[in-house]
């Protein structure tokens, strides 16, 4: 695959809205999942999450905007506006109809769409906001971001469970590479954080019950597991080639390298058992790269948390790098900060990159009781200095959505 | 309601209400999508808004962007005047 480059980010996070800010609370560690107070959350099974904060303090957005959206585009815009500036692109001198968007959401924006549902059953047709229309479906961030920009290239917002984001991302640097666009703002969002979202995401059975303790009850490939805690959030990348990088003289990152997707064709909401569909995901991003599993210095897990999800992951992993899986280092950020569903991939990619940028492996926390079926290298509780080369990214979706992408530092 | 400067007052309230703008902005002369800077979607909010606090009902397409502030004072003054004038009749007719 020709190498595509990450030349700016945008994050909206629990840990944090800057990047230093975030990498902070990631190398240390930190946790950012807490008890939901938002809304009476008393008696769902699961009740936790990753909350972000102090989004007025980096929003430009217009109040009267904000009546017409829903946080998780709200969070999309603010998160473009920071990547665009650090990518110090100015947008004035692009031509914007070369320009796209590619963004993965996995749930659409539901605050918005449940309020006005229950308006709905309690004040009849007239009660629907006339705004809901344009404020709820996925690709909703993808076109107010067009709107706020003026982009008008080929844009996608990819819908695929958990693995959306890090979809788009792929999907966006296989599209440039076929020269439809100059540079793609690629990301994802999610606010699932909201009394029906939060229901539904219960009622599949991934999520922690251990609502006793927040900050250690997302602990993924511990053996006392038991699901993910979801979060809320944003991230968004400038991808562009290498031809564009060298002209304009712009900060590399990482390059996207190798993507690799399949799926399982077994359970709607379980992984595969038998993770074969993953390992070859992951052997069709090897490929794509040109690598093999020896050049990966860090695998950043899927980290469902969950004991079918964990084993199945790691069963994939060592099927594709053998006696090497036992050596490669494995984490799970995102236990840090919770799930962010279609966002956590957008999420996966940025502290990779940053990983790299400090020469550090980003932990998995809470990790106190090993498993026999989870027995890989991980980087437990706080991160490892490590020089990372080559980075391999794994994102899992309900429905068998298997996804892999790989990144190289320049 | 009764007159014009009573209706105008109120659409006055609507209006900041629905497009969170300065009171200073809504002027007889604005026009909807000039000067206000009105999509459809708020203009679907605007009757919404009419219709539960003052009464009238405005039917699809008889708002339209191009209209000013002080155009749709003197619909809704016709429409109010209007259902007053079929009430007392139909009050006596039936």
């Amino acid at each position: 695959m020709e190498k595509i480059a990450i030349t700016g980010l945008g994050i909206i996070s629990p840990s944090g809205i800057k990047k230093q800010v975030f990498w902070a609370n990631i190398k240390a560690g930190r946790s950012a999942v807490e008890k939901i107070e938002r809304f009476d959350a008393s008696l769902y099974p699961s009740r936790i999450a990753g909350h972000v904060r102090e989004l007025e303090g980096y929003s430009n957005v217009s109040s009267r905007l904000l009546k017409k959206i829903d946080l998780f585009s709200h969070m999309a815009l603010v998160a473009s506006e920071l990547c665009i500036e650090d990518a110090k692109i100015n947008l004035a001198q692009e031509n914007l109809k070369r320009v796209g968007i590619f963004m993965g959401n996995a749930i659409g924006g539901w605050l918005y769409a449940e309020t006005e549902l229950r308006d709905m059953y309690t004040q009849g047709r007239d009660g629907v906001s006339p705004f809901m229309a344009s404020a709820w479906f996925p690709a909703a961030p993808q076109g107010q971001i067009s709107i706020h920009y003026g982009i008008k290239g080929f844009s996608k917002t990819i819908v695929a469970d958990r693995a959306s984001s890090l979809m788009a991302i792929g999907y966006a640097a296989r599209t440039i590479i076929r020269g439809k666009c100059d540079f793609i703002l690629a990301g994802g969002m999610e606010a699932p954080v909201t009394p029906y979202a939060l229901l539904c995401c219960n009622t599949s059975g991934m999520l922690t019950a251990n609502n006793d303790h927040p900050s250690t009850a997302y602990r993924p490939f511990d053996k006392n597991r038991d699901g993910l805690a979801i979060a809320e959030g944003a991230g968004v990348l400038t991808l562009e080639p290498q031809s564009r990088v060298s002209a304009r003289g712009a900060h590399v990152y990482a390059n996207i390298i190798g993507y690799g997707t399949s799926t399982d064709a077994v359970n709607r909401i379980e992984p595969s058992a038998d993770a074969v569909q993953l390992g070859r995901a992951i052997k069709i991003a090897l490929d794509d790269a040109g690598l093999k599993p020896q050049d990966i210095d860090y695998i950043c897990a899927d980290g469902a948390g969950s004991q079918i999800g964990d084993a199945t992951e790691t069963k994939a992993i060592k099927d594709v790098f053998g006696d090497y899986a036992k050596k490669v280092i494995v984490s799970a950020p995102k236990s840090i900060y919770g799930n962010m569903l279609g966002a956590s991939g957008v999420l996966d990619v940025i502290t990779t990159v940053l990983a790299m940028e400090h020469n550090m492996v980003p932990p998995t926390i809470n990790y106190e009781t090993p498993d026999p079926e989870c027995d890989l290298n991980y980087c437990i509780n706080k991160a490892q200095e490590r020089v990372i080369k080559n980075a391999l990214i794994i994102n899992r979706g309900r429905g068998g959505i298997n996804c892999v992408l790989i990144l190289q530092k320049p | 309601m009764n007159t014009q400067t009573d209706i105008e007052s109120k659409l006055k309230a609507i209006f900041k209400k629905v497009l969170d703008i300065p009171e200073s902005e809504i002027v007889p002369g604005a026009k909807l999508d000039e000067s206000l800077g009105i999509d459809s979607t708020e203009m679907v909010e605007i009757s919404v808004v009419i219709k539960k606090e003052l009464g009238i009902v405005l039917k699809d397409g008889e708002l339209k962007k191009t209209f000013s502030f002080n155009d749709i004072v003197l619909i809704l003054k016709t429409k109010n005047e209007g259902s007053k004038g079929c009430s007392s009749s139909s009050g006596s007719k039936y």
